[in-house]
């Protein structure tokens, strides 16, 4: 679905989406820094030495065709795939080949590409299961629950609770969350993401299969993270006009490399970028219609 | 009795998050609990004992098993050795001279030990190879049991059981047994009736529908499963321990066998994954189900002529578990407990069509 850049609404929300004093030149250690990242699967190098790094406040748009190591990228940082070289450091501490919960618990918190959330359960359940590392589950707090877990339990249900506001679920948070339509799950799992309260938020495709008036309310709830709770952003997407509106800095990925990266306008239209998506001819075909 | 969800209003989370948010369930579980006290008084003392008692006691064993098999989803056959082990230890303990209450938690403990040992294998594999992996500790078990005299009582391989006294109370006669195993038991359900409500149970239930999603919000799957096989085992060791004081009163290594293992899993099944009303409901079906077919054998023989070999008589319960596994997979996989609340689900709303709870 590689979407080429449209001119939507979306450009006339760019000044709000650009807030002022973000600290990008201030000296705060980066929250993520990723150096020289390898990582193969048998004989095919999914990435093949990528480096980057996201700033504190930053929404970091991560780009690139079908199939360029966007999502494996993700799962490098997240513990899910072991890098076979390079570090991952997160909030200044190396974390490379740490196991995915012990780095959810640091702060870190993602949505899937392909949505996973827990069948069976309701959304208000599954929703309440990102406030996990926040919560101290036992099975003797279970089994004395009014008066060990009771407590606790409606504590973190009132944070639910503003989430659920936010995000704007309240009337289907008793819905078992298989039989809602694929937007709203892709919304429920946002909220998962948000009550952790994470301080590094990682989105997959958030807005993917989603038409125009969703993709725009996604994008309020991610600015809306930023702003209200000072969350570090970053977020796969191929919507281009979404990463122009919303993105502070992008990185173009293209069979497991760096081909551009910087302000999303122009890295976007870095000749690199246009050859990688449209493919060469198409691409000197433009340049010479342009020319 | 219709309309039972009209007019009810939680204005707390705390009413929301009930066991039973609607009063009806409330009366009915009120109704089965007064039942099950006043059950010496209403029903024939032969009933008590030979009916009620193992229901009761089998019940909190398939609660134990539902535990793992519907809260955290790992298979488990060989449930029968982990309450052989816990009745073993704990009869052991109370002739050694311990207190019968620190003998059943001893039992548990024991269980719950040696359980996890097996379980930890279910960190490394899963589906078929958990099922091995659990078949071979109910062999192993059976073997270390028969084959130490020190273990097994001796040569006639019977082991009689002291007798006891439960919280000052001596557990002899039919009323005694029968209510240390009715508390246990509600001990038992108590916990699986919060386990849904909790963090706990969440984070169970989250490991075994999708572990990567699991991780990525935080939990340790590594050691929620592990740790869904302690409280397993815990439980069955301590159903262990009151099966063999309560009940049997004196315990060989027969009675642990793969076909209770097999039983039990059978009664989750039939029951209903992950439900607690299955659990009774299953236990119920596989107790009883053989009694009255032998029944209708004994009628069919004497009244009608029939003649039907003994060896058939004991082989048809073993088929009828088998067909009941296969039938309840194939047509209704949640089990009885499915078929429950689906007419529950009817009435709530009767004489309309939806329900939601
Ligand atoms: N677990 C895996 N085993 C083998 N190959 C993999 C695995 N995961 C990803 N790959 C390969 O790595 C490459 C990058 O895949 P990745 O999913 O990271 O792409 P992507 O940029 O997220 O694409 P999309 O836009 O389609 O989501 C692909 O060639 C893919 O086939
Ligand atoms: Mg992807």
């Amino acid at each position: 679905m590689s979407e080429r850049p449209t001119r939507t609404s979306w450009d006339k929300q760019e000044a709000l989406a650009r807030p002022v004093g973000l600290s990008k030149g201030g000296r705060e250690a980066p929250v993520l820094v990723c150096a020289d990242i390898e990582r193969r699967f048998g004989g095919l190098r999914a990435l093949k030495g990528v480096s980057l790094s996201v700033e504190k406040g930053e929404i970091f748009g991560l780009v690139g065709p079908n199939g360029s190591g966007k999502t494996t990228m993700v799962n490098v940082m997240t513990g899910f795939y072991p890098p076979s070289s390079g570090t991952v450091t997160l909030f200044g501490q190396d974390v490379s080949g740490i196991a995915p919960h012990r780095i959810a618990s640091l702060g870190v918190a993602r949505t899937f590409q392909n949505l996973a959330l827990f069948k069976g359960m309701s959304v208000l359940d599954n929703i309440m299961l990102g406030r996990h590392t926040a919560m101290r589950p036992s099975a003797l707090g279970t089994f004395f629950y009014w008066w060990w877990s009771q407590r606790e339990e409606l504590a973190h249900r009132r944070v639910v609770e503003e989430t659920i506001e936010f995000m704007q679920l309240e009337d289907i948070r008793n819905e078992p969350v298989e039989v809602i339509p694929i937007g709203l799950q892709k919304r429920v799992e946002l909220a998962r993401a948000l009550v952790a309260e994470p301080r590094f938020l990682i989105l997959d495709e958030p807005m993917a299969g989603m038409n125009q008036e969703e993709k725009e309310y996604i994008a309020r709830f991610i600015l809306d993270a930023r702003e209200e709770r000072n969350t570090t952003i970053l977020i796969i997407e191929h919507h281009m006009d979404v990463v122009t509106a919303i993105c502070d800095r992008v990185v173009v990925l293209s069979y497991g490399e760096i081909i551009a990266e910087g302000e999303p306008r122009a890295a976007i239209a870095d000749p690199a970028v246009v050859k990688a998506y449209i493919g060469e001819r198409a691409a000197r075909r433009q340049a010479g219609a342009a020319a | 009795m219709f309309y039972r969800r009209a007019g009810i209003r939680h204005t707390r989370y705390q009413d929301e998050r009930q066991i039973w948010p609607l009063p009806f369930d409330r009366r009915l579980a009120l109704l089965i609990f007064l039942l099950a006290i006043f059950a010496p008084l209403l029903i024939d003392r032969l009933y008590l004992v030979s009916y009620l008692l193992p229901w009761v006691i089998w019940s909190t064993a398939a609660l134990g098993l539902n535990f793992l098999m519907g809260g955290a989803g790992q298979i488990h056959l060989g449930y029968g050795a982990v309450i052989a082990i816990g009745a073993y230890a704990s009869v052991h303990m109370v002739r050694a001279g311990l207190p019968f209450e620190l003998a059943m938690i001893g039992g548990g403990l024991l269980s719950a030990a040696v359980g996890m040992i097996f379980g930890a294998t279910a960190l490394r594999v899963k589906g078929l190879y958990l099922a091995m992996a659990t078949l071979a500790m109910q062999y192993i078990v059976d073997f270390v049991i028969i084959q130490f005299p020190a273990i097994s009582g001796g040569t006639q391989a019977t082991l009689q059981v002291p007798r006891v006294s439960f919280l000052g109370v001596e557990v002899t006669g039919d009323l005694a047994p029968y209510y240390v195993a009715l508390l246990i038991c509600l001990l038992v359900t108590l916990f699986m009736l919060n386990l849904r409500r909790s963090s706990f149970g969440r984070a169970l239930a989250a490991v075994r529908e999708k572990d990567y999603a699991a991780a990525v919000i935080g939990v340790n799957t590594f050691r929620y499963k592990l740790l869904a096989f302690w409280v397993s085992s815990f439980i069955g060791g301590v159903v262990g321990s009151v099966l063999a004081v309560c009940y049997y009163r004196a315990i060989s290594p027969d009675q642990f066998h793969l076909d209770l293992s097999i039983q039990l899993v059978a009664m989750v099944i039939v029951g209903g994954l992950g439900s607690v009303l299955g659990s009774f409901f299953g236990a119920a079906l596989i107790l009883f189900a053989p009694i009255l077919l032998n029944q209708f054998f004994g009628f069919a023989a004497s009244e009608l002529g029939m003649t039907i070999s003994t060896d058939l008589r004991s082989h048809v319960p073993l088929m009828l578990y088998g067909a009941m596994i296969v039938g309840f997979l194939l047509w209704e996989p949640l089990g009885l407990a499915k078929i429950y609340a689906n007419l529950r689900n009817y009435f709530l709303v009767w004489p309309f069509r939806h329900a939601r709870q």
